[in-house]
Parts: structure tokens; sequence; C-alpha cells
């Protein structure tokens, strides 16, 4: 069998490497990943026990009552368990639990509480885009801060800054944004750049004390001309506007960042993209690039968000149905039932293993890469601080190191790693987030009037779990998205956005 | 005799329409604060004295004496802008079915001469609940007077807090099955907790009560709970289907309106064509419920052969429907259509709660195709 040559049929559609993202992984893992995930679970399960369901009911309730209250709480009892520094590698200060290992967590703490499991996650989306401009002297002072919040008890968390009023779906796509009604601008000065304009929906706003702000230095040909730049909460021109007044997940604030003449000094600069001159990438290329980075990690940990609501649902509908006699039997003895919690479970699975491909994925095609495969894994385990402290932290303050960083990973991803990780990243987030609502659905038309009282626990996921479907990209976007890079590259005469 | 009622039913329409716009739409948002906020009295007090609560309860009540295509055709209206309003219409009609198919007119005619306010008129009533499929937890135990003592625990009862009797469903205490009383709510014996946070309805409220020996009145023959619950809910499922229609409607009106006003890419978001798809995805679910809804609400009035199938189909049909829309309904609007400020995010909450009205979804399936095997 092996002398006949089929050699080539591999590279035809659908091409291995999309479909075989998990059989390519498992060999560039190491066999201790295994432990570590283990350990990682066991520390969320522990934090849900301990902190999360004593109080997620009562908190929700609590933001009925009165929206503007803000979850510090909650927020110091997560930093206090080190969740803000957790996957941040040791190198440069934080647990250094591996990043492969986060979607494992997120998707336990949803499961728990969603709106707190965006509290925690949503740190992590500002820090991704900070790590994704790869400029290390920022990303060492923010993580430092970050860091410090920890050992003082006052947290420092990262928000992501990118939607605007006029603009949510075009902001995620450069093919969009030139015909889109940005209105951020940082206009270049003497020492820095002043930005004047504004930003919605931006979660955990009103608790964060660094925004990763996205801006254009020119409002008609904002695919070219991107700046991502770092403003700290109490930076003069900067103040926060309304908190949104949200269906679900109504702990984690979403805010209005207003910017009015705010002086952003080139320290803050993270990243410009046609100042980049030596990329061999053009300005438009390193902002998708930025996007995919960002958003091939973060639709990944949305997927799990989803699937951890669709095991919250089937958990919720499983417990009533064990508990609750039904026309005279247990509900769990009806044949029909037992073939709704099938399909609920069936569901649950589905998200996961959406989200799992697509962090096989993100391993083998982002910047997961250099963490999670067996080199990078024992760096970071081996890692002292001293280390850390008198080699990896004054190298991070050159620009060579920020330069090499930027070529390897902006210049060395080849386009179809790029669509691999983006193409999975979009598939994991809208399956699983469409499932997570069919879970949550299922849920309540099985328990019936238990289901729609609060206090039972079930209404509060349908209602957290519809937001999953709109942020990080509406899932229609992600459904183009996801065409754009796995399905549609394979015809040329598929045209993105062709309308 | 068809123009006389094709003229009601238009003048209703207008009249649940003008109230819907002027009345609700304003202080939706508000409205809906409540258990947070203040509960909408003068809201509820205009709807009883424009005779929303009076469609369908017969004349020698004092009531419209209508069928329930104008019930329908009321509740739609309304739960275009804001449902909780028509979930206390429902709930209180339901509880006064029940007692007129029992024979309890003279019952319901001394409760009315002795109201002195609104919520005198009104019932409270577990209309999420259908006590054949979970059993009732409250027992009635024969009093010395001639009356029932009623004790145990009730979750759930919708308008609890705010009706002045309860229709409640029980045990009589050695007998089977289940049959109804009716209650004072005000009277010794009846303790209520605070109101019950929910999904949806907000503004329609439930509290969980605890009876201790609180006095009841017997409402029909003892054991013949089902049966009754079985034919009114069977008519009513058609008034919850247009209230989830009513939903759709306000849902796809506020998408519609909205994908013409914002702009993506650098044009009206209607203009894209997957947003086209998922518009037209909901203008025919629109449809849909609206034929469904009118032709099971007249094969009702016209007593046409297998009417209870068009109502309980249109009810599991419509109601699924609903959800689903509801959720494309916000979809639609993004990142706004998750907020308070908009009514989207209500009606996905409100549709999702209305699909358990009168029981668990799953099993008014069981239900309906049991009815068909019965049949042959
Ligand atoms: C609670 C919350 C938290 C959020 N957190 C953050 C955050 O931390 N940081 C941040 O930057 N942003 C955040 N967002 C913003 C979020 O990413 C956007 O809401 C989302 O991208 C959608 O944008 P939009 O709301 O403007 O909807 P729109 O872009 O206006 O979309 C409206 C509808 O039009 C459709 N549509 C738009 N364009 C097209 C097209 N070209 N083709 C077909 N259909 C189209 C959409 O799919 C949607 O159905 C958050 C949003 C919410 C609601």
């Amino acid at each position: 069998m092996k002398e006949l040559d089929v050699s080539h049929y591999i590279y035809r559609e659908p091409r291995f490497d999309d479909i075989m993202c998990d059989l390519k992984a498992l060999p560039v893992l190491p066999k201790a990943m295994v432990k570590e995930a283990q350990w990682a679970i066991a520390y969320a399960r522990k934090f849900n026990e301990e902190v999360i369901h004593p109080q997620c009911l009562s908190l929700d309730r609590k933001m009925h009552e009165n929206p503007d209250y803000l979850p510090w709480d909650f927020i110091k009892a997560a930093n206090e368990w080190g969740f803000y520094t957790l996957f941040i590698p040791k190198a440069i200060g934080g647990w250094g639990i591996n990043g492969f290992v986060s979607p494992f967590v997120n998707e336990e703490i949803a499961a728990a509480c969603l709106s707190m499991a965006n509290l925690i996650g949503v740190h992590y989306l500002g820090l991704i885009t900070l790590f994704s401009t790869f400029n290390m002297r920022i990303i060492k002072e923010i993580v430092g801060d970050v860091k410090n919040g920890e050992k003082t008890g006052e947290p420092c968390l990262v928000s992501l800054a990118i939607t605007e009023p006029g603009a949510g779906t075009d902001v995620e796509e450069t093919d969009l944004i030139d015909k889109s009604n940005v209105a951020c601008h940082a206009e270049k000065v003497d020492g820095g750049y002043v930005v004047n304009g504004s930003k919605i929906f931006i979660s955990s706003g009103h608790v964060s004390t660094w925004h990763i702000v996205i801006c254009y230095t020119d409002l008609k040909k904002p695919s070219e001309n991107v700046i991502a730049l770092a403003v700290k909460t109490g930076t003069k021109g900067f103040s926060f506007g309304r908190m949104e007044k949200k269906m679900g997940q109504k702990a984690c604030p979403a805010s209005e960042l207003v910017f009015e003449d705010c002086f952003v000094p080139d320290k803050y600069v993270c990243l410009v993209s046609d100042e980049l001159t030596d990329s061999r990438l053009k300005p438009v290329e390193i902002h998708q690039k930025l996007i995919d980075y960002v958003t091939s990690a973060t639709r990944v940990g949305v997927g799990c968000l989803g699937s951890g609501v669709a095991k919250a649902a089937y958990d919720k509908a499983l417990k009533f149905a064990s508990e609750t006699r039904v026309g005279g039997k247990l509900l769990l003895n009806h044949e029909w039932a037992q073939c709704m919690l099938a399909e609920m479970y069936k569901n649950w699975m589905s998200a996961r293993l959406g989200y799992v491909e697509g962090n096989y994925a993100n391993t083998l095609y982002t910047t997961q890469n250099d963490v999670a495969k067996k080199s990078g894994y024992f760096m970071n385990r081996i890692m002292t601080k001293w280390f850390a402290n008198r080699v990896v932290s004054p190298m991070m303050d050159k620009p060579a190191t920020t330069r090499k960083v930027r070529r390897q990973h902006l210049d060395g991803q080849p386009l179809s790693a790029q669509q691999c990780a983006s193409g999975w990243a979009s598939l994991s987030k809208f399956s699983g987030t469409d499932l997570g609502i069919k879970n949550c659905q299922m849920a309540l038309q099985l328990m019936g009037q238990a289901g729609l009282r609060h206090d039972r626990g079930a209404e509060k996921l349908l209602r957290d779990s519809k937001l999953l479907q709109i942020y990080e990209g509406t899932n229609q976007l992600n459904r183009m998205n996801l065409f754009k890079n796995m399905i549609g590259r394979g015809f040329q005469q598929a045209m993105d956005f062709p309308e | 005799m068809l123009a006389t009622k094709e003229k009601e039913f238009k003048m209703l329409e207008k009249a649940a329409a003008e109230f819907a716009r002027k009345e609700l739409s304003p202080n939706r948002e508000e409205n809906d604060k409540y258990p947070f906020g203040p509960f909408w009295d003068d809201i509820v007090k205009k709807a009883f004295d424009l005779d929303f609560f009076h469609v369908l309860l017969p004349e020698t009540l004092e009531g419209m004496g209508l069928g329930m295509q104008s019930f329908c055709i009321l509740l739609e209206n309304i739960c275009e802008v804001d449902a909780s309003l028509a979930g206390i219409i429902f709930t209180n009609s339901m509880a006064q079915e029940i007692i007129l198919a029992t024979g309890g007119e003279p019952v319901l005619k001394s409760m009315m001469d002795t109201a002195t306010d609104v919520y005198g008129h009104l019932f409270a009533f577990p209309a999420f609940a259908n006590p054949s499929e979970i059993e009732p937890t409250v027992t009635a135990v024969p009093a010395d007077d001639g009356r029932y003592e009623l004790s145990g625990p009730m979750e759930y009862l919708v308008l609890g807090n705010i009706a002045g009797n309860a229709l409640i469903p029980a045990k009589i205490k050695g007998k089977t099955g289940y049959v109804f009383f009716t209650c004072d709510m005000a009277s010794d014996g009846v303790e209520k907790s605070e109101p019950v946070l929910s999904l949806g309805l907000h503004a329609c409220p439930a509290v969980d009560v605890r009876f201790f020996r609180a006095k009841a009145d017997l409402i029909g023959d003892a054991g013949n709970g089902k049966a009754v619950f079985d034919a009114v809910s069977t008519r009513m499922q058609c008034a919850a289907a247009a209230m989830a229609a009513g939903i759709m409607k306000g849902s796809f009106k506020e998408a519609f309106d909205y994908s013409k006003e914002r702009f993506q890419g650098g044009r009206q978001i209607i203009k894209w064509s997957e947003v086209q798809m998922i518009l037209a995805e909901m203008a025919v679910q629109v449809k849909i419920a609206e034929t469904v809804v009118e032709q099971a609400g007249r094969s009702i009035d016209e007593k046409q052969k297998g009417w209870e199938d068009g109502s309980q189909a249109a009810a599991i049909h419509v109601c699924q429907m609903a959800c689903d829309h509801t959720c494309n309904g916000i979809q639609i609007l993004g990142g706004v259509g998750y907020m308070k400020d908009y009514g989207q995010e209500k009606r996905f909450r409100d549709a999702q709660q209305i699909q358990s009205l009168l029981g668990l979804a799953p099993m008014k399936k069981i239900g309906y195709i049991h009815r068909k095997m019965q049949r042959i």
C-alpha cells in the first residue's frame, strides 16, 4: 500500500493542516501539559466553589437593583487568587500557567458564572492585544503594574477599547474599516499623540487601570493608519462615560471611554502600523495581523465561554430532572427527557470540541506556539526569578528586542497559518456560543416555571449567554470570517464582503 | 354579522395599539425595573378602566363577552410593546375562565360586587404551572363551617401580591387528583414572599405563598381539577400564542427600523444580504404567527371541529418561534440590542417566559399527541 504514491491528495481541500490541528499539535506539546491542565482546572473548580458560587446570584441580583455597582469585592478576590497573572509567563513575572491551558480554565469559570469569567477573561483580552503589538518595553511596564497590583491587593486590570459608537463590526475587519464611521483620532504632536473620540461597550472599562486603545491617525484611511495606545486611568483628557445597562453579564461593566484632547506620550505608543518600516508587510497587513492575533486567541476564549454555559445549562436541567416528578414519575425517567438531556450533553461536547480544536490551531500557528511547544514550555517551567529579573527584564527595554520579536511574529507567520487560526477561532466562537444559547433555552423548556426564577440560576444563564453571540465580532461576522479564511480562499472568484 | 365582527376587531385593535403606544411605550424601561422600581399601578388601573380585563368576561358579569379572537387581538397589540401587562390580563382571565367553567359565575359575581378597587377584581393564579404535571403542594382540609382550610407552600403565584383573590389548585386530603379553591389573599394564614425576581414579564409580578390553614372555597366538584384545567388551558393556549406573536411583531419592527438607520461598512446594514436573510426569516415568522393565531382564535370562537388542535399547535409552534425570533431581534441590533434602553432584550426574555405559560413546553407537545392518540 505504501508504495502507491498518493501524497498529492493531501494538499487538496480540505487541507490536512486545517482539519488535523489536533493530530499535528499533540507531538509539539510536552507530556507535562496534562498535569498542568489538571492542576489549573482543579484550581478553577476550587475558586468556583469558594468564591463564585457563594456570590454569583446575589451579585447579579444586586446589579439588577443598582446597575452602577462596581464588583470590586469579586475583582479583589480574583486578584488575590492570582487570576490576573495566572497565564502571564514566568519570564515576565506571572504565575506562568501555560496559555494552552487557559481555555479550559475559562470554561470551568464560565460554567459557574459568565460575568465573573468575563471579569477575568477581558483582562487577558487587553493583555493579548498588548502582547500582539510585541512592544516589549510597554508589556514589561504594564505587566509589572498588574503583578504589583497582585502583591498590594489593589487589582490592576487591562481593558481593550476598539468599538466605537459608529463602528462595531467595521473595526474588526480591514476590508470594512475604510468605509466605516470610525472617529477616534490620534493626531501626531510633539512627543506623542492627542486623542479625541470615544469608545463604547468596553468590558471592565470602569474597573481597569490600563486601556489598550485602538485609534487611527488618519480617519480617511484607517486600515493603513492604525495605532495602539496604552492609556492609564487618570490620564488628563481621558474619562469614563456611561456604564451600559445590560440584560446579562451584569457584574462586568460595559463602559464608555471618552477622550478629549487626551495627550498620550510616545512612550505609551504600543504600535503604529505605518511606522514599521522594517517589516515586509504593508500597514494594512500589519493591521489585519494585529486583529487576527488578538481574535484568534480571544474568539477561542469566547467559544470556551459558550461551552461553559452549555455545560451549566445542562447541569441545571439534569439536576432538575433528577429531583422533579412530572406526570407522576421522575422527569429523568421520561424517555423524551432523556433524549433532550442527551442532546444537551452533545451540544456541550460539540462546543467543547470546537474550541479545543481552535486551541490546537493557535498552538500551531500563533504566538501560543512559543510557550506551548516543548522548548518554550520547559523554559517557562525552569525560569528563575533571578534570570527573569537579571536577563529577561533588561532585554525587554531594548528596542532591538521588540524589533526582533516583531520580525519573528509579524513577518514570520505565513498567511496559511494566520488563516487557519483565524478560521478556527471564528468557528469555535460562533458554534460554541450558538450551542450555549441552545442549551440555555432547552434548560428553560425543561424546567418551566422553576427555570424562570432568578434564585434557581437557570434564567441568568440565558441572559448572560446572549452576549456571547455579539461580542468579539457578531456571529454573523465570524461566519464571514470563517468563509474568508478557510472556504473562500479556495475560489479565486470569491470576494470578501462582496456587496 | 361578519362586518360587525370585523368592526369590533378593528376597534379593539385600535384601542389596544393606541394604549400601548401612548401608555406603555414611553416608560417601558422604567416599568420593567419592578421589583426594584415602583409597580405600574396607574397603568393597570387605566387598562382596567378601558375594559381590557373584561374582554372574555360574559356581559352578565359586566364583561364585554367577546371571543378568543378579540382577546388575542388585545394581547397581541399590547405585547408588541410590553408583554408584562398582557401577562397580568392573561393570568386573571385564566383564573376567571376556570371559575366560569366550573359553574362558578355566582362566586365571581359576589367577589366583584364586594371589590373596592381594581385589585379586588383580580385573581392571582399559578399561570406558569400545569397542576397535572407537577403535583400541587397545597392541601385542603374540610373545615367545620363548610369551607376548607388550605395548608402548604405554593411557588410562583402570579399576581399573588397584588390581586385581592387567588385561585389555588390543591389536593383534598384523602382524595385523588386536585381541585381549585378561591381564597381571599388578605385572609389569615396567607403568607407572601417578596416578589420573585424572574427572567421576563417583570411587571407581571409573582410571589411564593405559604398557606397556614387559610380559609378557602371549593370551586367545582372535588377531583375534577384536571378536566377543568385541561379544557380551559387548551382554549387559553391560543392567547399565549397571541402574546408570543405580539412580541415577535414588536421585535421585527424594531429590528427592521434599526437596520435602516445603522450604517456599517459604508451602508445601511439592511443592505447587507446576510442581514436581509435574518430579517426575511423574522418577517416570515411574524406572518406565520399572525395567520396561525388568527385561524386558531377563529376556530375556537366558531367552535370548529378540531379547534383544540389549532389552539395547542399555535401555542407550541408560535411560542417556540418567538424564542428564536427575539434572539435574532437582538442580533440585528448588535451590542445595543443587549441593552435596556432598547426593547429587544426585554422581548427576548418575555418570549422565553411566555413559552412556559400553562406548563412545561415539551409536555405540551406530549399532551398534543396524547389527545390525538386517544382519538384512535
Ligand atoms: C456587553 C458588551 C461588551 C463588549 N466588550 C467590548 C470590549 O471590551 N472592547 C471592545 O472594543 N468592544 C466590546 N464590545 C463591542 C462588540 O465587539 C460589538 O458590539 C460587536 O462587534 C458588534 O458591533 P455593534 O454592536 O456595533 O453592531 P453592528 O456592527 O452595528 O452590527 C449590527 C448588525 O449588523 C450586522 N452587520 C454589520 N456589518 C455587517 C456586514 N458587513 N455584513 C453583514 N452583517 C453585518 C451585524 O452582524 C449585526 O447583526 C462589547 C459589546 C457588548 C455588547
